[in-house]
């Protein structure tokens, strides 16, 4: 048994970081698609323009300066694409959920190609900042340090996002809309600047995230594509607009992708397909399902 | 939004209008006899497609491809021989369901004589019925699965670029003769071209007396993370590693074996595709001490190579890669057959072809048609910090080998 | 065009004229348009079974090019390897097609709405990996290449014109297909589950075994569409198979108009030009003229091409 650990802990640790990162990713997604039943297929684009936004401002070797002014870049540019997105999708909203999801499929086409012309289409790659670009020795293996801060990230985040959605009246707000919508524009506060507000935030996450993405991902064309695969398996098993599914789903994720892969190396190509179909077959509305919190 | 009313009379009006504007030019007769079609240059005249990625992670070759094509022309009048080469560029997209329509186009429509190019080997092997049937030439400028010129091969179909064996089969006679004691671990993308790679890495390497310590299959294109497999790496013992990546896998397998300490413990080594090119540049420091095998390097020290790389930097800023040069070659092929053919036409281009002999003009270094493939020296080439970059510097060559390695 | 114009008459007029206008075409066309048409009817098939799923029984798939992918490595497979006589390939297709269906429908169809997308992304990529990976059967990443013409009476089909023919009378058989499914009580019953599924489960519909029979259906019409792919294209690759084909047959649909099959072929015929004809010539930007048109379609055609309305005198 202490063998097996041995040599799996660093897989275990692995992917505790990767699933972090990718819980800061998810929740944007988690929380537009829960509150206001809008897919936003667009989500994978935007993380895509944080990530050429962290390698055009801090390049290849990012200073903090650059990297803390990218990271509010990002914020920025998150909050301004969300706007938008609700924008675009506010005619639509009397017709179906799978017309609202086509037309943010086809923002997200237009966007990575534009992000194509703007930045080329070489593969980028971002080292982390000074002080975080090297190595400890984890469990008697060399473990990169940036991979361990992102865990610290992962959970202040989470932590942060709990309190405001459990705690504040923001966050009673979200929860209200997620259970029964109408309801709270009943009681006075308008659907249309909530709907703003979640987009807005949950765009500037994703955002984000692709700065905090870039020592791993990099920034490159068709990263769009992976990165909202990913989120779309994030959110829905761990089903909608729940901080703790999300975190949770993630978590699983990440396991998957790094103990998973470790131990069945042969089917590691199914895996994340074949956790979701299970998942889904299992429970059909994801695991936290209904939950608000 | 509301004052726009789109009656069917209106849509139908201008699909109308649209579609008999392209019906006009789409008129003939597809009824008749499959006969070749015309020659599409007129006499005195050699029309070529050109079929490169232009959107797509391809994207990047197929810019240094048509930098190498375009450059060969200009420095040499646009003639191929006695013929004025006129060029039409289609993009093959990222797969087959975008390739094989572009190259479609190009025969067709367009009515080219020879198509050049190709990235993506299921492309160049779904293209060939086509290409073998509409009796063109068909010069695959990269695409290197194994069966282009082997199994599935075609009088029609030549290559100026390399086999996915070929390339790994020198790494693998390298590393053999070197005697590399401990064992050697083999890493390459789960898709046709690691395993052709992997493959001919083995059989080399073993013939040569080396033992393989584990091997590993990460997801292709499904893969950003690669610390499952760097641990078994460092698990299984071995001495060293030899991998095949190329693109964003490259970028992101290099960076990560360093970050995870293997780069101290195990040297790596690759076929060329992991070093070469806009990756190296995104690797940087990374990268440096890797050991590649390559038909290519912009270091390489003949008096060809260093003319091209001094015109190709003045026309582009930036320095060649192995896809401009294999452009290049295949302009320059071209030109040697059609010096001594008289019509454009597949049959014609495809003997003038065979006749070719030895290309010792090349940047390459010298090399000729083998099985209708380059036969060609190798370089092992190690990663170098030069000025403000990096560069694969020429640590050794090789005997010029076949497709069979 | 005037208020005066029948509208029985336009039912049956407009459709005649189409499918006469079809059947001349190779008769007029040089052979890069045929083969361009030849595309479109096969793409269009494909759409149009997925228009059956998404637009009458409303159930957004992702993962339909799964079963158009099933039947085209079916067809070339047995093209290649057993016959490649005339029907007996498309048949294998139809078959593989609705028997992936028949195993994956039934965990499909027990999700909906976002949650029944999802899996049914899932499913086509797991397909999608299969046949990457199963190499001996499917040739891997190269694809399934070589894939002999198809023969009629021993002789090989491999023109232009009679190939087109060929595809568009096994066309004319998926479509017809289709058309009788929506026109039936049965799909009368389909259209009922997409409004509303729990008032027709009240009405004592078996909604559930209603939808996995839909599905089945479309994923055997999808097969035989993928047999016509093998067919002309004479090559089967993954990409078939991915969410790229499943994402743009959805683009098809939606152009089309929800729950309109013909609108369906319309949409594919755009998307098949867009991409195969204009996109080589755009320098690479194919992809961002393709987005475009997503946005601006789902803009201002609500209700797609289907649903542009006739100008009746004096009506908007």
């Amino acid at each position: 048994m202490g063998a097996w650990f041995d040599a799996n802990l660093v897989s275990i640790l692995n992917g505790a970081a990767i699933g972090c990162l990718l819980f800061i990713l998810a929740i944007g997604l988690s929380l537009v698609f829960g509150m206001m039943d809008v897919l936003n297929l667009a989500h994978g684009a935007i993380f895509l323009v944080g990530a050429y936004l962290g390698w055009h401002i801090g390049g290849q070797d990012p200073t903090w300066t650059t990297f803390l002014l990218a990271l509010a870049a990002a914020l920025g540019a998150g909050l301004l694409a969300g706007a938008g997105m609700s924008l675009l999708t506010e005619p639509l909203r009397n017709r179906s959920h799978l017309d609202q999801a086509l037309l943010t499929l086809g923002v997200a086409l237009v966007v990575a190609e534009l992000l194509s012309m703007a930045f080329g289409n070489d593969v980028q790659a971002v080292n982390a900042p000074p002080g975080l670009d090297s190595t400890v020795r984890v469990f008697g293996s060399v473990y990169p340090t940036y991979r361990l801060v992102l865990i610290g990230v992962g959970v202040v985040f989470a932590a942060g996002l709990w309190i405001l959605v459990s705690r504040t009246m923001i966050g009673a707000v979200i929860r209200a809309t997620v259970a029964d919508r109408d309801m709270v524009s009943t009681i006075g506060i308008d659907n249309r600047k909530v709907k703003l507000a979640v987009f807005a935030v949950g765009s500037a996450l994703a955002a984000i995230a692709g700065v905090l993405g870039g020592p791993i991902y990099g920034a490159r064309p068709g990263l769009d594509s992976t990165v909202l695969i990913l989120a779309l398996v994030v959110v829905v098993i761990g089903g909608l607009g729940s901080v703790r599914g999300a975190l949770v789903g993630a978590l699983i994720i990440g396991q998957i992708e790094s103990l998973g892969r470790a131990l069945l190396a042969d089917a590691a190509s199914f895996l994340l397909f074949g956790a979701l179909a299970v998942v889904l077959v299992l429970r059909p509305r994801g695991l936290f399902a209904g939950a608000t919190r | 939004m509301s004052g726009m009313v789109i009656t069917r009379r209106r849509l139908f009006g201008m699909v109308g209008v649209g579609g008999a504007a392209a019906a006009l030019s789409a008129c003939g007769s597809s009824l008749g006899e499959d006969e070749p079609a015309g020659s599409g240059g007129g006499q005195g005249a050699v029309k070529v497609g050109l079929v490169i990625p232009q959107a797509g992670v391809y994207a990047p070759l197929g810019v240094d491809m048509k930098n190498g094509w375009d450059l060969w022309l200009e420095r040499h009048g646009g003639k191929f021989g006695n013929y004025t080469v006129t060029t039409v560029v289609a993009d093959e997209g990222e797969s087959p369901q975008t390739g094989v329509p572009a190259a479609q186009r190009l025969l067709q429509s367009d009515d080219c004589d020879v198509l050049v190019g190709i990235v993506n080997s299921a492309t160049a092997l779904g293209v060939r019925d086509l290409v073998t049937e509409s009796k063109k030439v068909l010069l695959v400028a990269n695409a290197g699965a194994n069966d282009i010129t082997g199994k599935a091969s075609s009088p029609y179909i030549w290559r100026t670029s390399f086999t996915n064996g070929q390339v790994a089969a020198a790494m693998g006679r390298y590393l053999g003769e070197e005697g590399t004691t401990g064992g050697v671990f083999e890493i390459a993308s789960d898709y046709a071209a690691g395993a052709e790679a992997v493959a001919g890495f083995r059989t080399a390497f073993e013939a040569g007396g080396g033992a393989i310590a584990g091997s590993a299959k990460p997801p292709f294109g499904k893969t950003q993370d690669y610390q499952p497999f760097l641990s078994q790496i460092r698990s299984s013992g071995a001495a060293a590693t030899f991998c095949f990546f190329a693109g964003a896998e490259a970028v992101a397998f290099v960076k990560q074996y360093r970050q995870f300490g293997l780069a101290e413990t195990t040297p790596l080594y690759g076929s060329g595709f992991l070093t070469e090119g806009g990756v190296l540049a995104a690797q940087g420091a990374a990268a440096v001490g890797i050991r590649t095998a390559l038909h290519y390097t912009s270091e390489l020290d003949n008096q060809h190579n260093k003319d091209f790389v001094t015109a190709y930097q003045e026309k582009y800023d930036v320095v060649p890669t192995v896809y401009s040069v294999q452009t290049w070659d295949a302009a320059n092929v071209l030109d040697r057959a059609l010096r001594s053919a008289t019509a454009t036409d597949g049959d014609t281009l495809s003997k003038a072809l065979e006749g070719v002999g030895a290309i010792d003009d090349s940047p390459r270094g010298e090399w000729s048609f083998d099985g209708q493939t380059p036969k060609q020296k190798f370089y092992i080439r190690e990663v170098e910090k030069k000025g403000d970059g990096y560069v694969n510097a020429v640590l050794a060559e090789t005997d010029a080998v076949g497709q069979d390695g | 065009m005037n208020a005066a114009m029948n509208p029985a008459v336009t039912r049956v007029a407009v459709p005649a004229v189409v499918w006469l206008g079809l059947a001349a075409a190779p008769v007029f066309l040089a052979p890069y348009a045929t083969t361009t048409l030849t595309r479109m009817l096969v793409f269009g098939l494909l759409a149009a079974s997925l228009a059956l799923l998404v637009g009458i029984t409303g159930l957004p798939s992702l993962g339909h090019a799964a079963y158009f992918g099933t039947g085209a490595y079916a067809a070339g497979w047995f093209a290649k390897n057993v016959s490649a006589q005339a029907p007996l390939s498309l048949v294998v297709a139809a078959l593989a097609g609705g028997a992936a269906a028949a195993v994956t429908g039934w965990v499909a169809i027990r999700a909906s709405g976002v949650f029944f997308l999802v899996l049914t992304l899932a499913i086509g990529e797991i397909v999608l990996q299969l046949a990457e990976t199963w190499e001996p059967v499917t040739g891997g990443s190269n694809g399934l290449y070589g894939i002999p013409a198809v023969t009629i009476g021993g002789a090989p089909v491999s023109n232009a014109g009679y190939l087109y023919w060929f595809v568009l009378a096994v066309f004319a058989v998926g479509f017809a297909a289709l058309w009788l499914v929506a026109r039936s009580p049965y799909g009368t019953a389909l259209r009922g589950i997409r409004d509303n599924e729990e008032r027709m489960r009240a009405l004592g519909y078996p909604t559930a075994l209603y939808k996995y029979l839909v599905f089945v259906v479309a994923g055997t019409v999808a097969g035989l569409a993928g047999g016509m792919l093998a067919t002309q294209q004479r090559l089967v690759t993954p990409a078939d198979l991915g969410f790229t084909t499943a994402a743009l047959a959805l683009l098809a649909v939606i152009i089309g108009g929800a729950g309109s099959l013909w609108g369906a072929c319309v949409g594919a015929a755009l998307v098949i030009i867009v991409r195969d004809s204009l996109g080589p010539t755009l320098d690479g930007h194919g992809p961002l003229v393709l987005g475009l048109v997503f946005v601006l379609v789902v803009y201002l055609m609500p209700r797609g091409v289907a649903g542009v309305r006739l100008r009746r005198g004096g009506a908007p």
